[in-house]
């Protein structure tokens, strides 16, 4: 006799070998719903037999008729609760990377393509159950699923699970979907890192450093930029977004640099480069970050943020050697 | 009454399902059960509103205690059907004290459930289940709304949903209730006859039937192969009574004799009846019966037909009846004895009366005719409130009083018969009937309950003689209310009274006989004869099952395609069709639009990586979502959105 995690472990691998990894778009067809009943639906099943022994019992065909009406009315839960995640289609829609010890997002998008509503879907993965969610018919709902995190890199999400009990709890549809999507993890910012060293930014090499002391013109808007250069009366007069710019004689943009980063192992001082990078961006400034392998030139902004930050999450100091 | 607080409609939800299936009980319940139940309801409803602290393990426990030996003291039982209900009904209020969870939410449902099959134990009319009807929906509404984890906006729309799904669900239910084998006999024993027995009685008392009389309800319904026999020939054998101590008669217990032989004569009457539950073990028949079901009743001694079980269901039988026949020409000695019988001092005139009477005539025959004619021409009458009787009944009725029911007629004929020699018993039973023309069948009530006599004379054996008919001969022609002046308290006169009422009643009666026959009455026999109208011969269980399985999996594909028209898809409305075929025209020139991405952010990643499509891509963004959201869009709105996709080429 099999433990019941090892039958769970068993059906995982099962259901793994049989539908293999899963693409970008997942179309949830009958073949890919598994459905058993619940706790409750057992109960509810005991119920109906006890009362079927009754109404056999009194020979009382009203109490047989009752007891065909409620099962006819699981019978029918059963359906329903199976039809509730066929035809929906399951997407990934992006992930939002933490840092170290947080948890990573998987944000899935679920399309209905029906006429009516699709009700209380549970997405959940090893990592644990996300809120249900409705989707209204023909229309879309977002859900986000996570996993917790321990170290910097990539985590996987391997396997996820989307479920409904609806519409009485007394059955459990699921599909599994196996996305391999990986999601970035940030190195984890070292919380009582010192400030930068003042002579990061001389490496700078010959880049233009834009300061906010002369306004020198306007060029055009790329994402990243700080909303507060935007020349928002510009932007009320002719509609294209421009940015002012200005030409710094401040002291040059500093560059991050793991070989100055005050700390003794690498993980580290990755975490001492995140935490500058974090508040350089929180005060506006334009940074750069230089990696062994990898140069990454001064900017400000969200974009730069995510560049940056994702090079650290993904340092590899063998790969880095061979360059 | 619609709730905002998601706890508070919980509660609701559930008590009201909860009130929907007790609701039948309250006839039966003893009044304390009701009260408490209501009480503890309201309490509750009243603490989830006020947000009252809900009572703790320890006084739970004691009421729970209490309710149970209050159930045991009022019930003496614990276990029959009264206390198991009051007990059920209890317990499903105490629970309320505890419900929190869903899961305590789950077990009322369950209980609530419980309740209703058991309102079917206690009656199966037509009325009850219109009642447990949306009882079950109220239920199954409640547990959906408890098994939901999100919240609805819309506070009844468990209760539609639910509907659906009970309309999907009767297709399955038909084809169970046709087809499910019915396993004949007991699991557990027969159900307790703690219920009073309705209709006659194994003892009549003067007065008795005319306490039946004032009762209107069916006894049973007959439904006649041929022919309806003349109400002179309609006489319901019921219980066969031969022990008399002076007041009340009796049947004979523990004692048994031969059956005498029974040459029957004439033609036969064959007949269906639907016998309504008597929770007694006697079925009704046309004297003299011939055929009934032998696996269901055994003929006594006494032609009486006996069941093995208290009948607690509609039952149906069909019987065949000769209504002349010879019946014992020749009976034993301990028969004759016992069918002499007299207490020995009781009703003293009565005695010197029947020997002098007998003595002045010549024959058993003359002598029966003259006191046959002793009732008619004395100053006898037939009356449905009789004075009462003294201890010596007959002889105070018939030198005191001399008015009374069939009841007297019956038990002081037979009397004066025993006291002259002539074996004879008073024979309990139903006589005539109401004819429903719209449904073709004859109606038998408790109304119709009569008393008469059989005598046995020599050469002709077990004769039957009904003296009321000497009294008042328009009972047996035309029913008790021809036989009774004005005043007097008969059933359903006002009804008879009059034409629309009286059909309205045929009408209902009608209904209620083929709900009988159709669904209480539903039986292994009818089975067979519904699978031998589909053409199956000699139709066995494997028939049954190849039917269940087809009928299951027909109802299964009539539900999945209806499930599939539910959930077809929403077809995509003129707008939305134009702004898919603007974004399919950026897809091809590497612009894809994302399932989740709405409208305005994809129209900004247009406009980041085509700036020259920028113009064109917001204005048919905008349009599309003037055209899908605003509550009254301009009628050409679509037509340029049109020519704007049309003119759209990136």
């Amino acid at each position: 006799m099999r433990s019941p995690a090892a039958i769970r472990e068993w059906t995982r691998r099962w259901i793994r070998r049989r539908q293999g990894p899963d693409p970008v778009a997942v179309h949830l067809h009958r073949g890919r719903i598994y459905i058993l009943p619940t706790r409750l639906g057992l109960a509810f099943g005991t119920m109906l037999f006890s009362m079927l022994l009754g109404a056999l019992n009194y020979a009382n065909n009203l109490g047989l008729a009752l007891t065909f009406l409620l099962a006819a009315l699981a019978l029918v839960a059963m359906h329903a609760c199976h039809r509730n995640l066929v035809d929906l289609t399951v997407t990934g829609a992006g992930t939002e990377p933490p840092f170290a010890g947080q948890v990573a997002g998987f944000r899935l998008n679920l399309a209905n393509p029906s006429k009516v509503a699709r009700i209380d879907i549970e997405v959940g993965n090893a990592g644990g159950q996300a809120e249900p969610v409705s989707v209204p018919a023909a229309a879309d709902a977002t859900v986000r699923v996570t996993i917790p995190t321990t170290r910097r890199g990539r985590v996987r999400l391997a396997r996820c699970e989307i479920a409904t009990r609806y519409p009485f709890g007394l059955f459990r549809a699921w599909a599994v979907l196996h996305p391999d999507t990986d999601c970035l993890v940030y190195p984890r910012p070292a919380p009582d890192a010192p400030p930068p060293p003042q002579s990061a930014g001389a490496s700078g090499s010959g880049v233009t450093t834009r300061g906010d002391e002369d306004f020198t013109g306007l060029r055009n808007y790329h994402p990243g930029d700080s909303p507060r250069r935007i020349a928002w009366k510009a932007h009320a007069r002719g509609g294209e977004l421009l940015v002012k710019e200005f030409a710094g004689a401040a002291a040059p943009a500093p560059i991050f640099d793991l070989e100055l980063a005050p700390a003794i192992g690498l993980e580290e001082r990755l975490g001492v480069l995140a935490k500058w990078i974090l508040d350089a961006q929180g005060r506006g400034e334009a940074f750069g970050l230089r990696l062994p392998g990898t140069e990454i030139a001064p900017e400000p902004g969200e974009a730069q943020r995510r560049r940056c930050l994702a090079a650290l999450a993904e340092f590899d100091p063998a790969g880095a050697g061979d360059a | 009454m619609l709730e905002r607080d998601p706890g508070m409609r919980r509660l609701a939800w559930t008590v009201g399902g909860l009130a929907a299936a007790t609701a039948p009980h309250t006839v039966h319940l003893q009044l304390w059960v009701t009260v408490l139940a209501l009480s503890i309801c309201a309490w509750r409803l009243l603490a989830e509103r006020r947000g009252w602290a809900l009572p703790g393990r320890a006084l739970r426990g004691i009421v729970t205690l209490a309710a149970t030996v209050g159930i045991a003291l009022g019930y003496q039982s614990l276990t029959g059907l009264d206390a198991g209900t009051a007990l059920l009904t209890l317990m499903a209020a105490l629970k309320l004290l505890e419900t929190r969870k869903p899961r305590d939410h789950m077990v009322l449902v369950f209980i609530g459930w419980f309740l209703c099959l058991s309102s079917f134990l206690y009656g199966q009319g037509m009325i009850a289940a219109a009642w447990v009807l949306p009882a079950v929906w109220l239920l199954s509404a409640s547990l959906l709304n408890v098994a939901r984890s999100g919240e609805d906006d819309q506070p009844l729309r468990p209760f539609a949903t639910t509907g659906a799904m009970l309309l999907k669900a009767l297709p399955i239910t038909l084809v169970l209730f046709l087809f499910f084998p019915r396993i004949a006999g007991h699991f557990w024993g027969a159900p307790s006859r703690e219920q009073a027995a309705t209709g006659l009685t194994e003892e009549m008392s003067p007065g008795d039937i005319s306490e039946l009389s004032v009762n209107d309800t069916v006894a049973f319904r007959v439904r006649f192969d041929g022919p309806v026999p003349p109400p002179n020939q309609r006489y319901w054998r019921g219980p066969v009574l031969s022990e008399f101590d002076g007041f009340t008669w009796s049947r004979a217990r523990g004692q048994y004799f031969l059956r005498p032989a029974v040459e029957y004569l004439g033609e036969p009457v064959a007949y269906t009846i639907t016998l309504e539950p008597t929770r007694q073990r006697m079925l009704f028949a046309l004297d003299m019966v011939r055929e009934w079901p032998g696996d269901m009743a055994g003929q006594g001694w006494d032609f009486q037909l006996w069941t093995r079980e208290p009948i607690n269901a509609v039952v149906r039988y069909r019987a065949q009846s000769y209504p002349h026949y010879r019946a014992g020409v020749e009976p034993g000695a301990a028969l004759r004895n016992h069918s002499l019988q007299l207490p020995p001092d009781r009703n003293p005139r009565t005695r010197a009366l029947a020997v002098a009477m007998r003595a002045a005539a010549a024959s058993d025959e003359a002598y029966v005719e003259a006191v046959l004619r002793m009732y008619r021409e004395q100053a006898f009458y037939y009356t449905l409130t009789p004075p009462l009787l003294q201890r010596d009944s007959v002889d105070d009725f018939l030198f005191n009083t001399r008015r009374g029911f069939c009841g007297h007629f019956a038990s002081s004929f037979t009397m004066l018969m025993r006291a002259a020699g002539i074996p004879a018993r008073v024979v309990g039973g139903y006589q005539g009937g109401d004819w429903n023309p719209i449904g073709g069948y004859l109606i038998v009530r408790q109304s119709h309950a009569h008393a008469w006599s059989e005598v046995w004379l020599p050469g002709r054996g077990w004769t039957r003689i009904d003296p009321t008919a000497a009294v008042a001969p328009e009972r047996i022609e035309r029913g008790l209310d021809a036989a009774l002046p004005d005043g007097e308290p008969v059933a359903g006169r006002l009804l008879r009274n009059s034409d629309l009422l009286w059909q309205a009643r045929l009408i209902w009666d009608n209904a209620n006989a083929r709900w009988n026959d159709w669904i209480v009455g539903y039986s292994p026999d009818s089975q067979e004869q519904l699978l031998e109208s589909l053409g199956f011969e000699n139709p066995d269980w494997r028939q049954l099952g190849l039917l269940l399985g087809a009928g299951l999996i027909l109802s299964f594909a009539a539900l999945s395609a209806w499930l599939a028209w539910d959930f077809r898809p929403k077809p995509a409305d003129a707008a939305t069709r134009c702004y898919r075929r603007f974004a399919s025209r950026l897809a091809r020139r590497g612009i894809e639009r994302l399932p989740h991405e709405a409208p305005r952010d994809f129209l900004q990643r247009v406009r980041r990586q085509r700036p020259d499509l920028e113009r064109q891509a917001a204005m048919i963004t905008e349009m599309y979502l003037r055209l899908r959201y605003e509550p009254a869009p301009a009628p050409d709105d679509l037509d340029r959105l049109r020519g704007l996709v049309r003119a759209f080429r990136p």
